[in-house]
Order: C-alpha cells, then sequence, then structure tokens
C-alpha cells in the first residue's frame, strides 16, 4: 500500500506534438479509490501507462510510496494492472494465469495455489474453473480472472484500464459494485481509469477530470457535481448533461428567453454574453398544483414539449423555449438559441410532446461560466 | 440413456433439408472438372504407367524391349544397399536441416520484430536467398562461394587459417545442409514473425507488469503462442526439403560416392545414368507408398494445426 503522485509529469508521443498528459500534479492517497475521467484523447490512460512504467515520463516525476519510478520498469513497481482487454494468458489455465506473476517472485507453488484459492473465493470464481483456459470462459468470468490475477499480487497500487467496458450493461453495473466494494475491503491504493461519468462518479472516493492532456479538476464526485470549476466539467459530469447554453448579458443578468436569471456580482468586466448552465433537475416543471418554488426569487421559462423520454421513475423532457428559433444547431452544447432545454419530471405523469410548459428555476442554482476560456464565475 | 433408448424411432418433425436434383448437382460439379481431368491425366495415368514397368525388365540400352519378369524388381529394390542409404540420407539431412531452419529462422525473427531503424531493409535482405531459384542458388554456392581456389568463403576464412578447401568433395554432407538451410531459413523466419506479430500487445504488457524478464516471458507466453506456426513451418519445410534436387544434381551429383544421394537423385541416377526404367520404375512406386504413408500422417497434423487456430 502507498500512495502516488504525478508531479509535473507529461508524456509527449513525438516531437513537436501535443503532450498527450500536460504536466500532471495529482496526489493520490494511501488507500484512496481514484477515478480517473474524460472522453477519448484526454490522456487519461496514458497517465495511467505512466504509472504502470508502459510509458515513458518525458518530464517531471511519477511516485510510488514516496520513491521517485520515473526510470523503474514496470515488474520493479509493485503494481498490478487490469487491462481493458483482460489480456490473459491464452494457454494458461485460469490457476496459472493468477498465480503467473508469483511463480515470476518463486514463491512455492503450495503458497502459490493457496493465495490463489483465497482470490477465487474473494471474487466468487468456482474452484473447477481454476483448471479452465480462458477461451472457455465468459465474459464476466474472464473479468473476474484479470481482477483476480492484480489481487493475488498484493500490489502496492491497483491500475484498472477501462475495465468494465467490454461487459454488458447490467453486469457492468454489478460489477461496478463489487470492484469498489472489493477496493474498500483490501484497501489497496487504486487508479482506474474510465470514458464513462457515471462509473466515475459511483466508485471513486475521488476523480479526476482529464481534457487535453491536463487536469480540469479533481474532487469528490459531489463537489464535481456541485461545484465544476469549468464548463467542461460541468458539461461531462452529470447525466442527462447541464443544460449550457450562451446568453447575452443584461442589466444584471443573463437574458434568457423570457426572463432574466440574476447572476454573482463578481462578473468580469467587458463581457457582453455569458454561458449558463442549469442541472435538468433544477429546471421544475409548474402546474396549477404546483406553481413552482414558493420562493419569490424563482423565474419561469416557457416553452413547448418537443420529445420525452419516459425512465420509469422519471422522465426527461426535452423543452423548445419560446423565443427561440426552431433551428436546430446540431446540439452542440453552448450553442447559442435552438437548443432545447432538458427539464427533469416526476415519471408518472408527464406531459406529452407538444404540450405548452412552464419551467421555473432558483437562481440560486444557476451556475455562469465565461464564454471565452470556459471558467467559472463564481459568487 | 436409457429412456432415450426405449423411444420409438420417428422422423424428425419440422423441415427437412430440400433435396437437390440432379441438374443442380451437376451445375457444382463442373466447373471443378477440368482441373480434375486434368489432374488425373498428367498424375495418375503416368502413375499407372508406372505401375506397369516395375513389373518389367527395360534397359533403354539393352536391345530386346522390355519384358515381365514379375515382382524381381521389388525384390531387388528391397535388398539394394544404396536405395536404403538413400532413405536414411534423406531423412537425416531433411531432420538436420528442417531443425536448423527452425532455430536459425526463430532467432532472427525475435530480432527482426523488434523496431530498429532500417528494418525493412534488413527483413527484404534475410528474405532474398527464399527470392532466388534453387538451380541459380546452386551454381552460385558452387561456383563464385565455394570453388576451392578462387571460392569467396575460402577467401574470407583465409585468415583463419582455412587454405583451398574443397568443401564440396570434403565436406559434401554438411555443405548441401548449409545450402538447403541458407535456402529455406527466410521462409521458416516469415513465418514465425507472423506469429510474433499476431502476439497481442497487452499480454506482453500484462507480463511486464506481472514482474516476468524478457526470457520468461519468451519461454512462459510466446514459445506456446508460437507452437502452431513453428508446427506449420516444421511441416511445410520438411515437404519442401524432402524433395530437394537442384542443388544435388548441381553441387555434389550425389557424391562424392554416394554421400549426398538422396532418393529423388537415387531415382533420377537409375534412370539417367543406368537406364534402369523397370528397376527405377519399382523404387518410384515403394516411394510414392512411402510419401502416401507420411503424407497422411502430415495431413492429419496439417488439419490440427488449423483446427486450433479455428478454437483460438
Amino acid at each position: 500500500m502507498a500512495a502516488v503522485t504525478y508531479s509535473k509529469a507529461s508524456r509527449v508521443y513525438a516531437k513537436g506534438a501535443v503532450p498527450a498528459v500536460d504536466t500532471l500534479d495529482l496526489g493520490i492517497k494511501d488507500g484512496e479509490f481514484m477515478v480517473l475521467v474524460g472522453p477519448s484523447g484526454s490522456g487519461k490512460t496514458t497517465a495511467l501507462r505512466m504509472l504502470a512504467g508502459l510509458e515513458p515520463v518525458d518530464a517531471g516525476r511519477v511516485e510510488i510510496g514516496g520513491a521517485d519510478v520515473s526510470g523503474t520498469p514496470p515488474k520493479d513497481r509493485d503494481i498490478a494492472m487490469v487491462f481493458q482487454n483482460y489480456a490473459l494468458y491464452p494457454g494458461k489455465t485460469v490457476a496459472e494465469n493468477m498465480g503467473f506473476a508469483l511463480k515470476m517472485q518463486r514463491v512455492p507453488k503450495p503458497e502459490r495455489d493457496r493465495r490463489v484459492r483465497e482470490a477465487a473465493r474473494l471474487l466468487d470464481l468456482d474452484e473447477s474453473m481454476l483448471d479452465r483456459k480462458p477461451k472457455q470462459l465468459s465474459g464476466g468470468q474472464r473479468q473476474r480472472v484479470a481482477m483476480g490475477r492484480a489481487i493475488v499480487r498484493e500490489p502496492k497500487v491497483f491500475l484498472m484500464d477501462e475495465p468494465l467496458s467490454n461487459l454488458d450493461a447490467k453486469l457492468r453495473v454489478h460489477t461496478r459494485g463489487q470492484i469498489a466494494e472489493l477496493q474498500r475491503r483490501l484497501g489497496i491504493t487504486t487508479v482506474y481509469v474510465t470514458h464513462d461519468q457515471v462509473e466515475a462518479m459511483t466508485m471513486g472516493h475521488r476523480v479526476a477530470v482529464l481534457s487535453g492532456g491536463r487536469l480540469q479538476q479533481c474532487g469528490t464526485p459531489r463537489e464535481l457535481y456541485d461545484n465544476p470549476v469549468n464548463q467542461f466539467v460541468a458539461g461531462f459530469i452529470g447525466s442527462p448533461a447541464m443544460n449550457l447554453r450562451t446568453a447575452p448579458l443584461a442589466d444584471g443578468g443573463a437574458l434568457l428567453p423570457g426572463t432574466v436569471i440574476p447572476l454573482p456580482p463578481g462578473l468580469p468586466s467587458g463581457l457582453s454574453e455569458v454561458v449558463v448552465g442549469i442541472r435538468p433537475e433544477h429546471l421544475r416543471l409548474t402546474t396549477k398544483d404546483n406553481p413552482g418554488i414558493p420562493n419569490g426569487s424563482s423565474r419561469l421559462l416557457s416553452g413547448h414539449v418537443i420529445l420525452v423520454e419516459e425512465l420509469g421513475a422519471d422522465a426527461l423532457l426535452h423543452v423548445r423555449l419560446d423565443g427561440d428559433s426552431g433551428g436546430d444547431s446540431g446540439g452542440v452544447p453552448g450553442e447559442r438559441g435552438g437548443d432545447p432545454v432538458v427539464a427533469r419530471a416526476e415519471g408518472r405523469r408527464p406531459p406529452s410532446p407538444g404540450e405548452k410548459v412552464t419551467l421555473s428555476v432558483d437562481p440560486a442554482d444557476v451556475l455562469a461560466f465565461h464564454p471565452g476560456t470556459g471558467a467559472r464565475i463564481a459568487a | 440413456m436409457a429412456v432415450l433408448e426405449q423411444a420409438p424411432p420417428t422422423a424428425p418433425a419440422g423441415p427437412r433439408p430440400r433435396a437437390m436434383s440432379a441438374r443442380e448437382k451437376w451445375s457444382r460439379r463442373l466447373p471443378l472438372l477440368p482441373a480434375l481431368l486434368y489432374t488425373i491425366i498428367v498424375t495418375q495415368v503416368p502413375f499407372l504407367v508406372m505401375i506397369w514397368y516395375s513389373f518389367q525388365s527395360y534397359y533403354w540400352n539393352e536391345p530386346g524391349g522390355s519384358w515381365f519378369n514379375g515382382v524381381s524388381n521389388y525384390a531387388h529394390v528391397f535388398t539394394d544397399p544404396d536405395f536404403l542409404n538413400a532413405i536414411v540420407r534423406t531423412v537425416t539431412m531433411t531432420v538436420i536441416a528442417v531443425l536448423l531452419t527452425v532455430i536459425i529462422g526463430t532467432a532472427l525473427a525475435v530480432l527482426l520484430d523488434r523496431k530498429f531503424p532500417g528494418r525493412g531493409v534488413v527483413r527484404t535482405l534475410i528474405i532474398t536467398p527464399f527470392l532466388v531459384m534453387p538451380a541459380a542458388a546452386a551454381l552460385i554456392w558452387q561456383g563464385p562461394m565455394l570453388d576451392p581456389n578462387f571460392g569467396l568463403l575460402n577467401y574470407l576464412l583465409a585468415p583463419f587459417g582455412v587454405n583451398h578447401e574443397a568443401w564440396l568433395s570434403n565436406h559434401a554432407y554438411g555443405t548441401v545442409i548449409v545450402v538447403m538451410v541458407w535456402q529455406w531459413m527466410p521462409f521458416m523466419m516469415l513465418i514465425v514473425l507472423a506469429g510474433l506479430q499476431s502476439q497481442p500487445g497487452d499480454v506482453l504488457e500484462a507480463a511486464k507488469v506481472d514482474g516476468a524478464s524478457a526470457w520468461s516471458t519468451f519461454r512462459e507466453l510466446t514459445v506456446p503462442h508460437l507452437r502452431p506456426y513453428l508446427e506449420l513451418g516444421i511441416l511445410l519445410g520438411t515437404i519442401y526439403l524432402v524433395t530437394t534436387f537442384d542443388q544435388i544434381r548441381l553441387m555434389t551429383q550425389g557424391g562424392p560416392g554416394t554421400q549426398t544421394t538422396t532418393l529423388p537423385y537415387y531415382l533420377y541416377e537409375k534412370v539417367n545414368y543406368a537406364f534402369d526404367i523397370g528397376g527405377s520404375a519399382a523404387a518410384g512406386v515403394v516411394t510414392v507408398v512411402l510419401t502416401i504413408i507420411v503424407a497422411s500422417f502430415a495431413l492429419r497434423m496439417f488439419a490440427r494445426v488449423f483446427q486450433f487456430e479455428e478454437a483460438r
């Protein structure tokens, strides 16, 4: 068990190219479950491979347990890795796969068998499965063998590179919980890479959001959700995504169709517009019985429903606001006008498409971002 | 099981495959027919003629034509020490040559699997011997390379005390093997290289993270992965090397003495120097029978190799 530190670590694939990982500064505490999340090309996998020693560190340092490992070969780092495609050894049985690292450490066979059995029990792998070859296993079983190969080692750090992306949706949700619970029980520092923000939110103690090789924000899932530092994090974290749209500034607030949302006083001068962000659950459907929040400050937005996505417990309403042009901007977040907003409504009796609705929003729930830099404009 | 056996034999219910009409059957067979007829004419008809000759006494250099002499040609084949020696020599030469091509080919493939500047050029140069036709290669080896007085090899080895060595007279057996290996090693290397490059990269990375050294990774993971490729290479290499003729005809004529007389060359000599049509036909029939026995084992192995590939 050990803490992990990235200290101004960079990786450049080719001379003059944009760094795949750009001066990454990230501290991971001993026993912590840290998730690196970002879209493809964000550098999350490269960052993990730098920690594994499979990619060189071109600048800066990577430390495990306080020791600089930037130049250490993978086999001397005392880490275990779960690969996206599991990378099981095809010619070896499940037991041999799991015990391979121990064999390489010259652990005697009885001890090896004991630890393999223990790991198999921990992962609910049947004893009879230990003698099979990987190709005789289902995807979920292979995933567990890959996990088993990592935990048999009792390494300082677990590295996981999208280990759930090859599982079907139901199994993924199940395994997600199992991995988080296993990590809590073993208490081994874990770095987990995923592009799925739901995985990131549900599994990580802390989540580091990367984009374009740069760390955008690192914090607890709650912090990232409630207090994103910039427009990228705001749009990336949360499903359905935050409604983001560029709005012109009018005296002391952002002008949305039919209303003005008051903004925090600390606006930088010289701005003529601002990007406002509203989470779908903060757009509340008003009815005759429930006319918004009994709060004088709430603002109303009216429009008509163009699409209803029923999820069971709740429904997502895609609402085109009155005054917006019907032209679709292609769904690019932050694009001016046109885009419908998404609101989360109670699922039992959602309005039907075409119906006129009024949404209320509390200005305290509205986030504002700089239209040029994307940085959060906070009070 | 008992319950199943008691069940009355009923015709399977549900849709049955539609029977093919004669016309349909012929429409599928017909396009294959020219190739089949051609194969029969050029291989099976001569074979039947050969069987007929193997029961005849027939010498091209003796008057009187041919006459039936029973199985005495066969009796002679099985008691001819030259024939039996040729078989043993063919087997030992092939085994030694194939083993050497496998070892050298694998070593070169492992080196070529790494990235280094100029890899493409090196790979092409290593493959070149495979592209030279065997007869031309044999002539180059026999003359410019191995000539006792003017040969390049003696010139290069002169600083090491080698002086006008007549390789093809004094070390014919080994020299022929060297030329066979030189010609076929690139082929083995290509097959092994294809095997190495089909090994998934993440498995090798997993081994690195698991603490395996380069040698352990090769022994524990790469060799088992290469097994079907090595089997295929050995099989094809054996088929090619066992029929080696050009090099022996052009470099040693089977000599000195019978030191390099392999089975194909023995048959050739029997026809072209001894003019013994009946005897060589009998030896040919025996060779074909032996070949069929070995080939059916080889083909079974072939099938296994490819099944293994599919199951991966």
